[in-house]
């Protein structure tokens, strides 16, 4: 039989529209597959389908995956879909395939003798991790005021590999509810916005954002230079050991902290 | 809290025109040998009041130049003391730059960091300033500040001050995320001699206060589900190693003893560093004994996360932990007689006990074995260290490679694996200063050790 690929957007609402129609086939699921962007070298005897998002199919999946897999099992494939690789479109796919039509359910993560139940469960890892060190490793700068009134807003850049914007967000909704502030994925162009007191979102910014532009506060320097310092005092002289400091905190997110930019 | 009184009494003290800069230089660096830094523990959402939570893991904010991480603002309130402890930096004796915060200055800084996201709360320790008392009291009340003026809601580790009121102590439970004591030193005499004016009775004391204040705290909450939490995170304690001539044994088995008799969250082991070069304490050339303070902590795992009692570990005639292999794999290689374990039938407890088998991965194989046999390609991908792992077990009655179940063998083979880099992953260069070569004409002790492991 002729092989089947379904061309979806770089998204979660992409891959969970691609596993929409894939169901909606009623092929079998042997002979397709999700792939996420355009093939280069494209396959002699495969079909192509392109798919674009859409928001109800989306809704529809995303329902079934939280009453028949529960939220745990649900989460983790949303984390894998916001892996950086290629590969999780299919991963995803056929993870749920596992669990809903192979009948695992609940307990599909545990079937690592499947090679895309394990992928889907290591890019979720990547995901989770990376997630969890952004939400130690943000430093948040705070912006200066239009006007004396106005609530300051904290502003932090990052450079994630996968897109964990999303998943850093609730954490610092619930922490910092009462600021206002922003995370700006470099990589992605990627805003996500908290404003005081209110529901958090994200915002794409298209085109290239001009850090440049941003002034900060007269205060900002000042405490930037106070936790410097802190950073330094702290270290034991005696048991110095960068290769430790480097394998706990990478330099890729060193660059984005204010304690490893020397002044 | 305070009275107009006392307050003025401290401006004397303090010299009023140091900045906050060098405040912070000289607190900060006065609290660097307190090891606790973990934000773990108690888990608060945010009431829309103010800001700030606790996550139940802990966030690590960044990580100093030794590697250790920085989760809270670690600093000293005072580095005034009346004490005179001879491993101490602050002891009374020493000429340092003393300087001491105010409990606005606590405040500012902590909530400035915070909303920054530079730090994940407060740990704040201090020097013995006029009394205990007196100085639990000004702790109290910045901590009390800071929760109610500044409504902060993030994690506090606060010290008791040993000999400090039972009452202070309690006020401040109600206040802190975690309270600790520090031990010292692990045996009653060694404390004595180094510490002139700590008492291990006075140390005890605020703990079992502590321990009993949470276990009543707990029926409350299972009462009334809005009580105020009382230390959430629990309670940690630190013991310096490497001063005295204590043995692991000694150590180890305190550690047990204030888990067991004591709750406690966590014992902490702080390889010491002799910042007074005192003519009654080693100099330890080779730096501070990273090594010895690793296995140490290995071990404590152990006995916490993987169900180990001391005695299986050590015993009075091998008082010490060979320093060439973890303890896990040390315990197994004395235990052949219990391995090969067979991965898809061995239970739950059995899984943890195997070298290069954590909790983690003892609890993926437990689910994973239930959609059919495991081998070795599924075991990597579980996350086994194999290389560890595969002297041990057998998959479907098969071992990976040919090896024998001999102790000899394994253990030459792990300290091979670890000599050439590939074995176990230490936390150190391979020419820091604690990790040795082993050679045929090391010292006495090494070669002790090693005979003690190839029995």
């Amino acid at each position: 039989m002729e092989e089947k690929y379904l061309i979806c957007e770089d998204s979660m609402e992409g891959i969970f529209t691609g596993i929409y129609e894939a169901y909606a086939l009623r092929e079998g699921h042997e002979h397709v597959h999700i792939q996420i962007g355009e093939e280069e070298n494209l396959r002699l005897f495969a079909d192509y389908v392109h798919i674009l998002p859409d928001s109800v199919k989306t809704d529809k999946v995303v329902r079934t995956l939280r009453q028949k897999l529960g939220e745990h099992v649900y989460h983790t494939l949303c984390r894998a879909a916001a892996s950086c690789y290629a590969d999780k479109g299919e991963a995803v796919y056929k993870t749920v395939v596992d669990a809903i039509t192979a009948g695992s359910g609940r307990r599909v993560l545990g079937n690592f003798k499947n090679p895309y139940v394990a992928r889907c469960f290591e890019l979720a890892r990547f995901t989770a991790n990376e997630a969890h060190y952004e939400k130690e490793f943000i430093r948040f700068q705070e912006l200066s005021a239009k006007a004396a009134k106005d609530t300051p807003i904290l502003f932090s850049k990052i450079g994630p590999k996968n897109n964990v914007v999303p998943f850093v967000m609730p954490h610092f909704a619930d922490r910092l509810s009462i600021e206002n502030f922003m995370v700006y994925d470099e990589h992605r162009k990627l805003f996500g916005v908290h404003p005081a007191k209110e529901e958090w979102y994200l915002v794409s910014a298209g085109e290239e954002f001009d850090l440049r532009e941003l002034t900060y506060s007269e205060k900002e320097e000042e405490y930037q230079e106070l936790f410097r310092v802190f950073h330094r005092t702290i270290g034991i002289k005696s048991r110095e050991n960068k290769h430790l400091q480097r394998q706990m905190c990478a330099y890729r997110y060193q660059d984005y902290m204010v304690e490893f930019q020397q002044k | 809290m305070l009275t107009q009184g006392s307050e003025s009494r401290m401006d004397i003290r303090i010299a009023p025109q140091m900045s906050v800069m060098d405040k912070l230089k000289i607190l900060g660096d006065a609290a660097k040998y307190d090891v606790s830094c973990s934000s773990s523990g108690s888990s608060r959402r945010n009431d829309g009041q103010g800001i700030g939570n606790t996550v139940a893991a802990g966030l690590c904010h960044s990580f100093a130049a030794d590697g250790r991480c920085v989760s809270l603002l670690k600093i000293l309130f005072t580095n005034e003391c009346i004490y005179d402890c001879r491993y101490c930096m602050n002891r009374c004796s020493n000429d340092v730059p003393r300087a001491s915060f105010t409990p606005d200055e606590v405040c500012e800084l902590t909530m400035e960091f915070y909303r920054r996201n530079y730090i994940e709360g407060l740990f704040l320790s201090s020097g013995i300033l006029y009394s205990p008392n007196y100085t639990m009291e000004l702790i109290c009340e910045t901590v009390h500040r800071l929760r109610t003026v500044h409504r902060f809601q993030g994690y506090i580790h606060v010290k008791a001050i040993p000999g400090a009121d039972p009452l202070l102590i309690q006020r401040v439970g109600y206040l802190a995320d975690r309270m600790s004591v520090n031990l010292e030193m692990a045996t009653a005499e060694g404390l004595r001699a180094i510490a002139p004016n700590k008492h291990r009775k006075t140390i005890l004391k605020p703990m079992r206060q502590i321990q009993n204040g949470i276990t009543e705290n707990k029926n409350e909450l299972t009462l009334y589900k809005h009580a105020p939490h009382f230390c959430e995170a629990g309670q940690s304690t630190q013991m310096v190693i490497g001063a005295l001539p204590e043995s692991d044994y000694q150590i180890m088995s305190v550690a047990e003893n204030l888990y067991d008799k004591f709750s406690l969250k966590r014992v902490y082991y702080s390889a010491f560093v002799n910042v007074n070069e005192d003519r009654d304490l080693p100099a330890l050339a080779g730096g501070p004994p990273l090594l010895r303070e690793h296995r140490l902590y290995q071990a404590d795992w152990l006995l916490r996360f993987y169900g180990f009692k001391v005695d299986e570990l050590l015993t009075e005639k091998r008082p010490n932990f060979n320093t060439a292999i973890d303890p896990k794999a040390d315990w197994a290689v004395r235990h052949l007689e219990q391995f090969p374990v067979e991965i898809n039938r061995a239970d739950y407890q059995m899984l943890l006990r195997i070298p290069g088998v954590g909790v983690k991965s003892a609890g993926r194989i437990v689910a994973a074995r239930r959609f059919g046999n495991l081998t070795f390609e599924d075991l990597k991908k579980i996350g086994v260290v194999l290389k560890r792992a595969l002297y041990f077990i057998t998959c479907g009655g098969k071992m990976m490679y040919p090896t024998k179940l001999e102790e000899n063998y394994i253990v030459q083979n792990l300290v091979y694996q670890n000599r050439m880099g590939r074995g176990e992953k230490l936390p150190f260069l391979p020419d820091g200063t604690a990790y040795r070569q082993m050679s045929l004409f090391d010292s006495d002790t090494w070669g002790q050790n090693y005979r003690a492991v190839g029995g």
